[in-house]
Order: C-alpha cells, then structure tokens, then sequence
C-alpha cells in the first residue's frame, strides 16, 4: 500500500541499488586477485532509475503486477580499469571509495524512508 | 538476487582464500633452511556452482614450484652427497615477504568490506525494530 507513494518506491529503489552494488563491490574485493577477473558495477541510479519508468506497463486493475522501477542487479557493467599482468582490473583503492560511496547512498535511502515513515505515522495521529 | 547477507558471505569467502594463500607463505617461511622443500603455491580463481560463477572465489589446489633446488656445497651437512653439494629449498624470502604483505591488504579490504555490509544489514533491521 505504501509503495504507492512516489517517494517511499524511490527510497526502496535505491536501498536494493545499494544493496546490489554492495554485493558487486563484495565479489571484485574478494577476487582482487583472482587472474583475469574483471571489476563490476552498476550504473549511476539517478540514470537507471529515470529511464525505468517508460518500459512500465500500465495497470487498469489493483491486482496487477507493476513492474519494479529499477531495474535490478542484472545491468552490472565492466567497471573498467587499467588490467593488473594476470588481467584482472580489480584495485583495493577504487573498490575502498565504491564503498564509502556505497554507503553513503545506503545511508541516505534509509534516512528518506524513515522519515516518510514517520510522516505517515504522524498523519496516523500516532505519536512517533 | 543481491542482498547485503550475500555481500557478507562474499567477503567471507575472500577471507578465508586471502587466509589460505597467507597460511602457505608461513609454512614456505618456515621452511626456507629445509634440505630439499618446494615452495607450495595456491592460486586464486572463481567459485563455480554448476558452471556458472557464483562470485565467491576459491583456492586452487596446492601446486609445488617447480624451479630447481639450489645446490649448496656444504660437505659437513649429513644431507652432502659424495660430491659435498645437498639440494637446498627454493624459497625466497623477499618474494614471500611480498606476497604476505599482498595477502594482508587484501584480507584487510575484504574485512571493511564485511564490516560494512554487515552494518548496511543491521541498519535495515532498525528501519522495522522501532
């Protein structure tokens, strides 16, 4: 029922963003020195998530199922980078800053959330 | 799917790789003065569940270096053939004192890595305790 406010869906949008990146950002630390792997990441949200909303499909009925507004980890792109000897293009550096870029995008997801949360709870006439 | 218990245990599973390749370097060290010890190797490579690479990464079974031993000539040494040389281990010391410093700034990304996505997960618990 909430997700049909624009700003909670734009929220969860980008919490499962973050939350994907995360994972890519796990896997290319993880394989830091695995030969031949390759880094990955997705792309920006602001530019996945603006171009989403023309493939959605129309909904005449609530029991529809509406296509999610992002979409999803499968767009993960080469990260580039310049390839160590063995061809891997993964550096600790570069993941270290995806990371704290990560989070911020993380942090910044919940805090709209929890703030949309509280303002519907205060429109409840609950005490938050 | 992606989710930030998945990004946990791809980290734990650099973890324990960075933790294997830091365990032989120890064992290599230790034996540096060994007559006759073969560097041991590991390498790195992707995790594979049914042909497809699940993200985690793996330990490739122990490889023996295969360079010649170097001959000391030492005729004292109980090891000495009758020509007084005895095959000493082909470990060098500078090259695993490299690949331990390696192993450890990986192991140290990974953890940050863990950390945060366990945090990340804890966060998003938070959003529903209150």
């Amino acid at each position: 029922m909430f997700d049909r406010i624009d700003t909670l869906r734009m929220a969860s949008s980008l919490t499962a963003h973050a939350s994907a990146r995360q994972g890519l950002a796990a896997r290319n630390v993880a394989n830091a020195d695995t030969p031949g792997f390759r880094a990955h990441d997705l792309g920006r949200f602001a530019e996945t998530y603006r171009s989403a909303p023309a493939t959605e499909l129309r909904a005449t009925r609530p029991g529809h199922a509406s296509g999610i507004s992002w979409g999803g980890p499968d767009r993960a792109v080469d990260a580039g980078g310049e390839p160590a000897p063995n061809g891997n293009t993964v550096a600790i550096e570069d993941e270290m800053i995806r990371a704290a870029d990560i989070r911020r995008e993380f942090d910044l997801a919940l805090t709209v959330t929890r703030s949309s949360l509280s303002m519907i709870r205060t429109s409840l006439g609950r005490r938050v | 799917m992606s989710t930030p218990l998945s990004a946990v245990e791809l980290a734990a599973s650099g973890l324990r790789a960075q933790a294997v390749r830091l365990r032989h370097v120890s064992e290599n060290i230790a034996n540096t003065d060994t007559p006759g010890y073969r560097r041991k190797l590991v390498s790195f490579q992707q995790e594979m569940d049914f042909g497809r690479a699940t993200g985690a990464v793996t330990t490739s079974p122990t490889r023996l270096d295969q360079r010649e031993l170097p001959r000391i000539h030492d005729p004292s040494n109980p090891m000495a053939g009758e020509d007084g040389y005895y095959s000493g281990s082909n470990v060098d010391l500078v090259v695993e004192i490299a690949d331990a410093r390696e192993a450890g700034r990986s192991y140290e990304a990974n953890l940050r890595i863990f950390e945060q996505a366990r945090q990340m997960g804890s966060a998003l618990l938070d959003l529903i305790r209150r």
